[in-house]
């Protein structure tokens, strides 16, 4: 029996456990120590977190018990209000909010047990399924486009920002200043162009975007790229009887494309923004200038000294940058008809009223950034120096 | 280097703008370093024009566009051009033609013979729809003339009105419109209501709630950072923690409860557009508090703040000598460049149908239309609101870039 | 080497900026020559010109210097002489790190922080001298020990905040001379350093300079260092070169009154000050005073870090004080304890002879009013002292406006001119904002500020260390003034010996939180008691007599016998 119980509350004596474990290690070590305390104000911001998502999603009109007798009218029973009371005290609805809300999060941290969803009549972990994987690796994907994309252009640009269109120096003779200009001008046209498109992404809200490229598909005459597979493969299984089926396979990547196109694009804008400002920050110091004093150039100079040093910010917007991601992926799902935890989302928001599921994949986003925020933090105070001594004192 | 230099340097001829310079304060200093920027200064002559025109819209807008100016004669009309030549000779004075509705014939008799085949085909050759029954003949025989300053309909210039003071000036001149009947420059949509005047109005309303929700989030996160920069300590981490548990939820399902919340009250649209305003701007208030409170942290340590305390300073003079206009520049530049990001919520949730609604006129609700498949194929011109909004936040965050680059003038202070 | 061949030859340098405020002109057309194993010390005060020139020469100038077109420069290499200013792309390695290498004022903003400097010498000697990486790692570690680091294996692997202030330096030299450069620019390598340091470091680049028989253009603004170091001197004002020749003749024989100028601020032992009859009242008393600031320790635990231990000391009235240390000594503390404005773990301040009774301590808070009206401050930096949103008379009056010790604005506004007149800044200039002033000028508003509400007792933290000497000396005049007119008593922190030298009546000397010695300035400077003081006494860079000089080596007879008219050796 006890054995029972220890392995009904597995999450919570691996949280108890690592916790421990830092603080021991924290006695003596001072970056153990500044991991135990993010460790803390991780979970403490979960819980802040799930008291804020929960009472947010009390807001949505209908409980538990009216869904409960709404079903039941549809199964031809008549019910009456005594019967609804009933229903509310035999769920534990008419206690008070702190109460129902400490329910939740014994069940949580306990058992892994993100509640029973009302509108569905199943549990919310199996409503999710593997959906919330999906929407996670959507995001990634999105994101792992966008770094591909606004890095090396937020370096380009930084690298022309304060340059000016004509070369007029005059220790050039006249040919080399006419070729010094043309130069110059290409790099300032090509900056521009890449900010515009960029920012394109951006100001193109991305439901549009996507409606844009189906409609695209449409006057093609092509079929449209929308759901995660074509018809024909949809009730595949991913392993048949010859093996994995790559034809599934190819056919997923064909659909896959354009969520993650559309979220990419728009999450461009904002890091380009953000890494042209970190280089071109970084790229003013000191240190820059000796190192071109000791005669490094070019390529080797640019991202040995300033694109490296402002690897730690950028590096370290990760979770933040996943949640805005998120943030745009239901209104995609919608357009697109994805069935990722993102469309459930606003399904559970807009239509069916179903709080729990809402409070649920609402609470495990936020779990995802916080844990990406804790896990940055305390790997650049083990790699980079300048962080450990600025976070750690006198490390 | 070159800043110490300028510092120490002596002139090889005197400028004549030496004293201006010594004698501009912080936003002069911005204006005059913005100046340089082409692509930010391009962008806020396109802005400033948008804007212009969004706050003046009825004055450019030929036509009312509420229903009251819906034009019954021409429902779903492609867009009107305007021409100065054609086949019968030049004209100096720009002017449109005559449309005139071609009435849909519909072949009853070769329906009542047939039956149920002849029903079929019928439908199907798309006879009912209601882009064949709203087509429109051009009379180029007929000009209307395009006239300046042309009385029109009636609207409000500015409204001062204050509870039962009515200060409403209204104006019936507007900028252009026809001889006869009314202009149509980018045609209407199904009511007859014309989009080049819908889209302008609109661009009003969209930029007026983003105004209100930035205001409402300078507040909220004056008040965050202020109070967590300010005390420090426990209040801090506790402002902080906070903080950054609103954060990390992403605001679109946020958003989205709150319009579900929103929609279940009776609220008139105007109060509804307030409610909409003051929720997104709440609610984004981390990263401006967390920044906010960062810069206060840093300054009041400066020695500028220690000298002001050593000469016998209150706190509160501190506050609002000292520290308030140290981030000033910082508060514009910040609020210009989230304007895009506002606007964006807004017509996310329009989008969505939660947020604005017919028959008010926003970007979101405009582009919510270009969903319906039967716009994407018969009326496109009604993507046109679609280009005035990227144009917007184009020009916006153009701005914004060449603004930030513009930004701390103290920066170069070494 | 021939004697005759230049190695480096600069011709009618001429440099424009672009700035905020319009063209520029920072060099203005400057002719300078350097020989092989040459130390030419080039003098100036900022703006002078005399950074961009050697960064022009590494072809480093910033993107808005345009380098007008009849300048030359030309570098004499392997035999053949190039054209610095034509050389492109891989060829400007020449110029960078090949033959010329540059160290810099600030060791710690010149490596790269997140790069360990293993990898940043290791890369340098890769990129010039084609070593791989093992051997490059064996020179690297030699060089730090030629450089005098202790433990240089382990050092070497390090990040640059690991090391101490002068242990980065040293790094530097090391970095800068792995490529075996035949001209080693040094711009202002020693103004960071505490003086003890400074005097090591300078030797050791001596050394070094003999060994390896290297020219190097020395910019410096302190002619005792110059006088130690120099051959040949340059001296610039305001992109001009106002003198040129042997460092003989232009240290004690200056021509121009510019040259005399700068020469007139290094510290007169001569003539120091006669003590006073009878020591003055003491104006502020300090007994058993102890500043602690709490910082985080091992683990957990948070510990506090004693600035100050345990001094008493009483301070004169009407005379000017110098308060002298190391970094780390805690001076600033101590001043700023005795305005209240650090955090005093034992002990309290007493003043006497006040209006109202001003005192202060564990246990008994401060009231600011009325130390305000009898104690002020003056900052180090005049940079960041000042409200850069603020105009020049609004910071002065800030004291009347915030104690409300004026009736109206006029009132005020008078109160301001005349404190203003006072200090020497033009009225018309009030209503400036701060970023049109110099860091004179600035300090001066400074000063002004703390007089407007007559004060007894000014603090000058460290006020003229990051100014000019030229104006240095201004400001210190403009102290004197006040002590003499006003009766001020002034506190002066400084880790500069030469300003104390020329300016106080009494010194106090502090090392590690403790008083080490205290007394009239003619008994510190002249005889001086304890160890400590002897030893940083001794490494005050002064001008050196004769003697030192005809220790150069015979390579060079003109510089060492003759002291006039060596117009054979110079080439002007």
């Amino acid at each position: 029996m006890i054995t029972q119980f220890l392995l009904d509350t597995w999450l919570l004596w691996l949280l108890l456990g690592v916790g421990g474990l830092l603080w021991w290690g924290g006695r003596d070590s001072q970056y153990v120590n500044y991991v135990f305390n993010r460790y803390l104000l991780a979970l403490a911001t979960l819980v802040l977190v799930s008291g804020i998502v929960f009472s947010l999603m009390e807001v949505l009109p209908g409980d538990c018990a009216e869904k409960y007798i709404a079903y039941k009218n549809t199964q031809g029973e008549t019910i009456t209000e005594a019967d609804i009371q009933a229903e509310r005290v035999r769920m534990g609805l008419d206690k008070s909010l702190p109460e129902r809300w400490g329910r939740w999060v014994t069940n949580l941290t306990l058992r892994g047990d993100l509640g029973f969803s009302c509108a569905k009549r199943q549990s919310v972990n199996l409503a999710l399924g593997n959906r919330f994987w999906m929407s996670f690796m959507f995001c990634i994907a999105g994101l792992m486009f966008s770094y591909l994309i606004a890095v090396p252009f937020g370096i380009l640009s930084a690298f022309t920002i304060n340059k000016p269109w004509t070369d007029k120096n005059p220790q050039h003779s006249k040919a080399e200043q006419l070729a010094g200009t043309a130069v110059l001008s290409l790099q300032k046209v090509v900056d521009l162009l890449l900010r515009i498109i960029s920012y394109l992404g951006l100001a193109l809200p991305n439901f549009l975007l996507a409606l844009t490229i189906i409609l695209l598909y449409v006057f093609a005459g092509e079929p449209m790229p929308t759901g995660l597979f074509s018809d024909q493969w949809v009730n595949v299984p991913w392993f048949g009887p010859d093996g994995f089926e790559t034809g599934k396979f190819y056919d997923f990547l064909g659909h896959i494309w354009l969520p993650i196109f559309v979220i990419g694009w728009s999450a461009t804008a904002l890091q380009l923004q953000t890494v042209r400002a970190l280089v071109v920050d970084e790229s003013n110091k000191l240190y820059v200038d000796a190192a071109r004093a000791r005669g490094v150039d070019g390529l080797t100079l640019w991202a040995g000294y300033p694109v490296r040093h402002s690897i730690s910010p950028l590096f370290n917007s990760i979770g933040f940058d996943f949640q805005r991601v998120f943030n745009d992926l239901p209104i995609v799902a919608v357009v697109i008809g994805l069935t990722d935890s993102a469309a459930l989302l606003i399904e559970a928001l807009s239509m069916t009223n179903d709080q729990e599921l809402a409070a649920a994949i609402l609470f495990l986003v936020a779990l995802v950034v916080i844990s990406m925020n804790f896990m940055t933090d305390v790997v650049l105070a083990a790699i980079d120096p300048r962080v450990r001594k600025s976070v750690l004192g006198n490390g | 280097m070159n800043a110490l230099l300028a510092r120490f340097g002596r002139k090889s001829k005197q400028t004549k703008n030496d004293e201006s310079y010594y004698t501009a304060g912080q936003m002069a200093l911005i204006k005059a370093r913005f100046k340089h920027k082409t692509s930010g200064v391009v962008a806020a002559w396109i802005l400033g024009t948008m804007v212009l025109m969004g706050f003046f819209a009825p004055f450019f807008s030929p036509v009312d566009p509420t229903i009251r100016g819906a034009d019954a004669e021409y429902r779903r009309g492609a867009p009107q051009m305007i021409y100065f030549w054609d086949d019968n000779g030049f004209s100096l004075r720009p002017f449109s033609y005559t449309y005139k509705k071609v009435n849909a014939k519909i072949d009853l008799k070769a329906l009542a013979g047939g039956g149920l085949d002849a029903l079929d085909a019928f439908i199907a050759s798309g006879a009912l729809s209601s882009s064949s029954q709203n087509k429109f003949e051009i009379d180029k025989n007929n000009r209307r003339y395009v006239q300046f300053f042309v009385k029109g309909w009636d609207y409000s210039l500015i409204d001062l009105s204050v509870g039962s003071l009515d200060l409403d000036f209204r104006w019936d001149r507007h900028l252009f419109g026809v001889e006869r009947g009314q202009i149509h420059l980018m045609g209407t949509d199904e009511d007859g209501k014309d989009v080049f005047s819908r889209t302008l109005h609109a661009v009003w309303v969209t930029i007026s709630i983003a105004i209100v929700a930035l205001i409402v989030k300078l507040f909220v996160s004056l008040f965050v950072g202020g109070v967590s920069g300010y005390f420090g300590g426990r209040v801090d981490t506790i402002m902080m923690s906070i903080t950054e548990a609103v954060r990390v939820i992403p605001p679109i399902p946020i958003y989205l409860a709150c319009a579900v919340a929103l929609a279940h009250i009776d609220l008139t649209p105007v109060q509804r557009y307030f409610a909409i305003a003051v929720v997104i701007g709440a609610l984004d208030f981390a990263t401006l508090g967390r920044r906010l409170r960062t810069h206060i942290l840093t300054e009041r340590n400066q020695d500028y703040v220690l000298a002001a305390k050593l000469c016998g300073s209150s706190t509160r003079r501190i506050i609002w000598r000292h520290l308030i206009p140290s981030f000033t520049s910082y508060i514009i530049v910040d609020t210009l460049i989230n304007f895009p990001y506002v606007i964006l919520a807004e017509t996310s949730l329009s989008f969505l149908g939660l947020g604005l609604t017919e028959p008010v006129n926003s970007l979101g609700v405009l582009l919510q239309k270009a969903q319906d498949p039967d716009i994407q194929q018969n009326m496109v011109w009604q993507f046109f609101p679609v280009l005035v909004f990227v144009f917007l936040i184009m020009a916006f965050v153009f701005v914004g870039d060449a603004l930030r680059d513009a930004a701390d003038p103290y920066s170069e202070k070494k | 080497m021939t004697v005759g061949i230049n190695l480096l030859e600069i011709r009618d340098l001429t440099i424009d900026f672009h700035t905020d405020e319009g063209l520029v002109r920072a060099v203005d057309n400057l002719s300078l020559s350097i020989r092989p194993a040459e130390v030419m010390g080039l003098v100036g005060e900022s703006g002078s010109g005399k950074s961009v020139t050697a960064k022009t020469i590494m072809r480093l100038a910033p993107d808005n210097a345009v380098v007008q077109h009849l300048s030359q420069i030309t570098l004499n290499h392997q035999g053949q002489d190039v054209n610095v200013l034509k050389l492109r792309g891989r060829d400007l390695r020449l110029v960078r790190g090949n033959a010329v290498s540059m160290i810099f004022q600030e060791p710690m903003a010149s490596f790269a922080p997140a790069i360990r400097i293993s990898d940043q010498i290791i890369q340098t000697m890769q990129i010039h001298l084609g070593y791989s990486k093992d051997q490059a790692r064996r020179v690297g570690i030699e060089l730090f020990d030629r450089v005098g680091i202790v433990d240089p294996a382990k050092r070497f692997d390090q990040y640059v905040f690991e090391l101490s202030g002068g242990m980065r330096q040293r790094a530097m030299i090391a970095m800068a001379l792995s490529t075996q450069p035949k001209l080693l620019i040094a711009d202002e390598p020693t103004t960071a350093l505490d003086v003890t340091i400074q005097a090591q470091v300078l030797d050791l680049m001596m050394e070094l300079r003999e060994q390896m028989g290297m020219a190097m253009l020395f910019i410096t603004h302190d002619l005792g260092v110059v006088s130690k170091i120099a051959d040949n001197v340059t001296v610039m004002q305001r992109g001009k070169a106002v003198e040129v020749g042997s460092a003989e003749r232009v240290l004690f024989q200056p021509q121009h009154p510019y040259t005399r100028r700068l020469l007139d601020a290094l510290p007169h032992l001569e003539n120091l000050p006669e003590a006073p009859r009878h020591t003055p009242e003491p104006l502020l008393s300090v007994k058993n005073l102890s500043v602690s600031y709490p910082t985080s320790g091992k683990g957990r635990k948070t510990e506090l870090f004693t600035a100050v231990k345990n001094i008493s000391l009483d301070l004169p009235e009407g005379q000017i004080i110098g308060l002298v240390g190391e970094s780390g000594s805690g001076k600033t503390s101590l001043g700023k304890a005795m305005l209240g404005a650090a955090p005093i773990s034992s002990g309290g301040v007493q003043y006497h002879n006040t209006e109202k009774k001003v005192t202060f301590g564990v246990g008994k808070p401060v009231k600011r009013k009325h130390l305000a009206r009898t104690a002020q401050l003056v900052f180090q930096d005049p940079y960041s002292s000042l409200n850069p949103r603020m105009t020049a008379r609004d910071i002065i009056a800030e004291p009347l406006e915030a104690m409300r010790l004026t009736k109206s604005r006029e009132e005020t506004d008078q109160k301001v001119i005349e404190v203003a007149k006072r200090c020497h800044i033009e009225v018309e200039h009030l209503r400036r904002f701060p970023h049109a002033f110099s860091g004179g000028q600035r300090q001066r508003i400074s000063i002004a500020r703390a007089l407007v509400c007559k004060p007894k007792f000014i603090v000058a933290d460290e006020s003229v260390a990051a100014l000019d000497v030229s104006i240095q000396a201004e400001i210190l005049n403009l102290l004197k003034e006040l002590k003499e007119e006003l009766g001020l008593t002034i506190l002066f922190i400084s880790h500069d010996l030469s300003v104390i030298a020329n300016l106080c009546d009494w010194v106090c000397v502090m090392r590690h939180g403790e008083l080490v010695e205290q007394g009239s300035v003619r008994q510190i400077f002249l005889n001086p008691q304890q160890a400590y003081t002897q030893k940083l006494i001794s490494s005050i860079a002064l001008l050196d007599a004769k003697e030192s000089r005809s220790h150069r080596s015979p390579e060079w007879p003109c510089m060492a016998e003759q002291s006039v008219s060596v117009v054979s050796c110079e080439r002007v």
